[in-house]
């Protein structure tokens, strides 16, 4: 048992509950929320309303239970990258923003507190992906590993 | 040397993947069935309701009246409305938002107006003049003045103000708006269709003009 077992299933969990809600509700909503930060032209933001919150899905169930680990973990490096990169310029563009929107209505962050916990996210996952093999206790990778 | 994966190995962990991946999927859309957001508001004729009953595009409004893109959101559509007559029929619903410290005495006035014919007269003055009232403490002075302003009935509204069914409809409302996924205003339903946001709001009537020309 180790703690990089821990963050890799809660940051799972983190990203399962962060799309659960966006899923589960009508897309319109996301929409609305990708819409206020003002970055992509109509058609993109519609595709990303459609698609990010399955990523977000897939990636945290794949962390949680281990599957392709170093793969999620890179592609999850890359998804929070992209996280900040949109609050970063919201929040340089002074965009009329009040909260993320990054969890539905289950938590709500303004951009500043989000900017904090995005970037703290990014140095853990990173952590992650340097002890792979750590982080891969009670992992599927392993179990395919031994057959 | 680092133990290399077999190729059985990758297809195995592949073949588990896709399974994942579609017990994912199904949970999902099984949870959405369940829940079942799909639904859209009936259009009624009341007071509430302005523009052409028969119009082609019959919107239904849920309005937050401290919400700044609602006021946005509204302006835009008064505007709408006057440049192109019959287009629209817009009925409004209360969606008093809590975060927001004066939605819900705000949708009392407008309820309160409503009764006495002045829905919306007293809407527009709500959102034209929601800089001055939102950050107040007690926003009632200011909703008096704007009552007087459109002539409604002080002792009438006075007494509508203290009658429990006007809360106990803007609450009916906000659950209805609640039963088709709605998290945020303003959100509009547009011949059926749920549509959040001024920006979508816009794409919406303008591609509906460009398909009349």
């Amino acid at each position: 048992m180790n703690l990089l077992f821990f963050f890799r299933v809660g940051f799972g969990i983190l990203f399962i509950i962060s799309a659960g809600q966006k899923l589960i509700e009508p897309y319109q909503n996301f929409l609305y929320v990708v819409q206020s930060y003002s970055i992509l032209p109509p058609v993109l933001e519609d595709l990303t309303a459609r698609m990010m919150p399955w990523m977000e899905l897939f990636l945290g169930v794949f962390l949680v239970l281990g599957l392709w680990l170093k793969q999620s973990l890179q592609g999850s490096l890359a998804l929070v990258f992209i996280f900040l990169c949109v609050v970063g310029q919201a929040l340089w563009r002074q965009l009329p923003i009040g909260e993320c929107g990054c969890f539905g209505e289950l938590i709500t962050l303004p951009l500043h507190g989000v900017l904090i916990l995005d970037s703290s996210l990014f140095l853990l996952i990173a952590i992650l992906i340097k002890n792979v093999d750590k982080a891969g206790w009670l992992s599927l990778d392993r179990y395919f590993k031994k057959d | 040397m680092a133990k290399q994966p077999n190729p059985g190995q990758k297809v195995s962990k592949n073949l588990a993947a896709i399974f994942i991946l579609i017990i994912c999927a199904a949970f999902v859309l099984v949870i959405k069935m369940v829940l079942d957001y799909s639904g859209a508001p009936d259009q009624g004729q009341n007071l509430r309701a302005k523009g052409n009953l028969n119009a082609p595009l019959q919107i239904v409004e849920f309005i937050d009246f401290q919400c700044p893109a609602c006021a946005k959101g509204a302006q835009y559509l008064k505007t709408f409305m006057t440049d192109h007559p019959d287009v629209v029929y817009l009925e409004m619903k209360y969606f008093p938002l809590g975060m927001h410290r004066h939605a819900v005495m705000s949708s009392r006035y407008a309820e309160c107006a409503s009764q006495q014919g002045k829905f919306w007269p007293f809407h527009d003055a709500l959102v034209e003049k929601q800089h001055q009232w939102k950050n107040l403490i007690s926003a009632m002075p200011a909703f008096d003045v704007m009552a007087d302003n459109v002539e409604i009935d002080r002792t009438q509204l006075n007494a509508c103000l203290k009658d429990e069914s006007i809360d106990a409809l803007i609450i009916k409302d906000k659950n209805e708006g609640e039963s088709y996924g709605i998290k945020s205003t303003p959100t509009y339903f547009i011949n059926g269709e749920m549509v959040v946001g001024l920006k979508s709001l816009k794409e919406v009537l303008n591609k509906h003009l460009e398909e009349k020309k």
